[in-house]
């Protein structure tokens, strides 16, 4: 079976038969066992192993190498075909918004709405495991909607801030 | 002293239960609703639920840790670090309760804790200490006028401060006024005292800090120095002893100062002198934490001193059994604190539960931790979740050390900040031994970048399409047996086993 392999940014061709996988045209010996009742799983490629933990995903797999985790998507030929003719592509981040990147309390709000924004700027205080941390935005814009207010407590994920682009 | 009362969670109060444990002493843990089922709870030889998940409710109410502590018989009180450990309130009301408070004399803690009281005290005392305000700031128009007049850039701080919180650095007047709101703001909800006062920046400082103990028979001695200075936001990150810019002579002249810092507020127990350490190796008193700290293990291992057994003895009127001379390090140990944080998202404070965890062993490995396989890290407290220490005989050897054991450590479930460390162990600037409190801010970028070696790239890919392909395609995957469903009779799998014989 052929599977195009997404870590990150980087797409990978991987193409499995039995034994061997076929990996940038060349033929590779890799073989994959787990361990029962851990997450673990040993690769050896070419007779050198390496452990990983894996857990299964929605569209894919969390691939946790040395401490960090990858999300890692595999689709198979007709998945991938299909999504190149839809040109969809994975993980778009919603235009504008602001999100909270962890769970926490909202401590102030530092803009308005109107409120024009460079990039970098602050727009909320969240506190997280007793410490402040500044949300910032990625980039300039103008804020149209304020989701929250001081003493709120959001879930990861939750919008914040909403931003226009200002209009030139 | 029969039974010790652990007023605190986590690795630390697994830590003091382990050394009431080794003194033949019993040990009371407490807990609140969302700690119920954690390891501290299980190792204690009694456990009293004190309230719900907030700390305010539990953790921090004097009245329920006094109640748990009468209910159960315990004749003494250990604080650890952080929630009520630097409140001489609570060292009081313990003793008013007839508990042996182990730790220092309130008006020990109480002296070191107004952080500018402290620095006046300092100074008479002849400990040198940074220039800046030795009384809290009025207001924000005062900050702007002390800064101005010691100049710039300037360090805000909450006078009942610790630890990094209701703290910034000010290279202007706009970050002064910007600073001084969230300072005092942080130190509210900290510390519930908004005081702030401020410092003279000390430029490219290390900070190194000197562990101390004190009896009741005139003993106080110094156990060397820690080097703290890969922090970030002022939160440690790693430690070692010793430090590689401390030589025979400074560890014995910050020693003294040290030691006369802890005489000049009476001190007993364990304490440690924080001191900012700059390039031309002159040292400044920053401040005294008055409680066992984080880090201490780094000391025991190259002094071969079991801290908390020594704060028992000390609190139960016991000589400590150091000798009153300074001691020689032997080796060197640092620590690595997991904690649960995203270093490739900012270090973003993390939630989840621990599905697996493999934790390191072997020659000369140490893990102080609060948490296993099952437990749930949530909001309400630290994000520590335990400490990985190594020993070796030259810093190279525990570099070595820490290297293998990080690349044990497993922890499947919740980002940790496992993978910095070990990018750290193969920095060149921490491999020389030169760098300060800046390193992070310096290196944290390119040390970060979230880019996986080729090799890396490839290995993932091909275990993710591996994995995938034996999902999709086995009928009974081998690795997934345990996992058979309840409708797999395990009668006619084995049927099934023999019948491919």
């Amino acid at each position: 079976m052929k599977y195009t392999v997404t870590v990150g940014k980087h797409t990978i061709p991987v193409e499995v038969k039995g034994d061997t996988v076929q990996l940038d045209g060349h033929p590779v010996r890799a073989v994959l066992a787990g361990f029962p009742r851990t997450p673990l799983r040993q690769l050896v490629v070419n007779g050198r192993a390496r452990t990983f933990a894996m857990i299964r995903s929605a569209d894919g797999w969390l691939v946790q190498a040395s401490g960090r985790a990858w999300s890692v998507e595999v689709l198979d030929e007709r998945t991938s075909a299909l999504r190149e003719l839809t040109g969809r592509g994975r993980g778009h981040a919603a235009g504008g918004l602001i999100r909270a990147p962890m769970p926490g309390l909202v401590v102030r709000v530092e803009v308005e709405v109107g409120q024009k924004l460079e990039a970098g700027a602050g727009v909320v205080v969240l506190e997280a495991m007793k410490m402040e941390n500044e949300i910032t935005t990625p980039g300039p814009g103008i804020v149209r909607a304020v989701h929250v207010g001081p003493g709120a407590a959001v879930e990861k994920g939750a919008a914040l801030v909403e931003l226009g682009e200002i209009e030139p | 002293m029969n039974r010790v009362l652990v007023a605190n969670r986590g690795e630390i109060a697994l830590r003091i239960i382990r050394a009431c444990h080794e003194e033949g002493v019993e040990a009371v843990a407490v807990y609140s609703e969302a700690d119920r089922l954690s390891p501290h709870v299980k190792a204690a030889d009694a456990a009293v639920e004190i309230g719900p998940a907030p700390a305010s409710e539990s953790y921090l109410s004097v009245e329920r840790l006094l109640e748990a502590a009468r209910r159960t018989g315990a004749d003494a009180v250990h604080p650890g670090y952080g929630f009520l450990a630097e409140q001489a309130h609570f060292a009081e009301a313990a003793q008013r309760a007839g508990l042996a408070f182990i730790g220092p004399p309130a008006s020990a803690i109480r002296a070191m804790g107004e952080k500018t009281e402290a620095r006046r005290r300092m100074a008479k005392a002849g400990v040198p200490i940074v220039p800046g305000t030795t009384e809290p700031l009025p207001d924000v128009e005062a900050a702007l006028r002390a800064a101005d007049e010691i100049g710039f850039p300037v360090l805000l701080k909450a006078a009942a401060g610790g630890g990094g919180k209701g703290m910034r650095v000010a290279a202007t007047a706009g970050e002064v006024r910007k600073g001084f709101v969230q300072a005092a703001s942080e130190a509210r909800s900290a510390f519930g005292d908004e005081a702030i006062y401020l410092e003279k920046l000390v430029e490219r400082p290390r900070h190194v800090e000197i562990q101390v103990l004190a009896d009741r028979f005139g003993n106080t001695i110094h156990l060397g120095e820690r080097e703290c200075s890969v922090q970030r936001r002022h939160q440690k990150l790693i430690e070692e002893s010793p430090s590689t810019a401390v030589d025979l002579d400074l560890r014995l002249r910050m020693g003294e100062a040290a030691v006369k810092a802890a005489q000049a507020v009476g001190y007993l127990s364990a304490g440690t002198v924080e001191f900012l350490l700059d390039p031309a190796g002159k040292f400044y008193f920053l401040e005294m934490n008055t409680r066992l700290q984080v880090e201490h293990p780094i000391t025991e291992m190259v002094y071969g001193v079991d801290i908390v057994r020594e704060q028992l003895r000390i609190a139960a009127g016991e000589p400590m059994t150091c000798p009153n001379r300074p001691m020689r390090p032997r080796g060197h140990a640092i620590e690595c604190r997991i904690t649960a944080e995203d270093p490739f998202a900012n270090f973003l404070p993390a939630t989840g539960r621990i599905d697996y965890l493999h934790t390191p062993s072997g020659p000369g490995v140490r893990w102080d931790a609060g948490v296993e396989t099952g437990s749930e890290i949530q909001l309400y407290y630290d994000s520590l979740l335990g400490k990985l220490i190594t020993w070796g005989e030259t810093r190279e050897r525990a570099i070595r050390r820490m290297r293998r054991a990080l690349d044990e450590l497993v922890v499947v479930g919740v980002p940790t900040s496992q993978p910095f460390h070990r990018r750290v162990m193969d920095e060149a600037g921490f491999l020389s031994g030169a760098y300060d409190i800046g390193y992070l801010e310096r290196v944290g970028g390119e040390l970060l970048s979230p880019e996986p070696s080729e090799e890396e790239l490839q290995q993932i890919a091909v275990a993710a399409a591996l994995a995938e392909d034996e999902a999709r395609s086995a009928m009974v995957p081998l690795v997934e047996n345990d996992k058979a469903g309840p409708s797999e009779s395990p009668w006619l799998r084995v049927a099934r086993l023999r019948g491919l014989r």
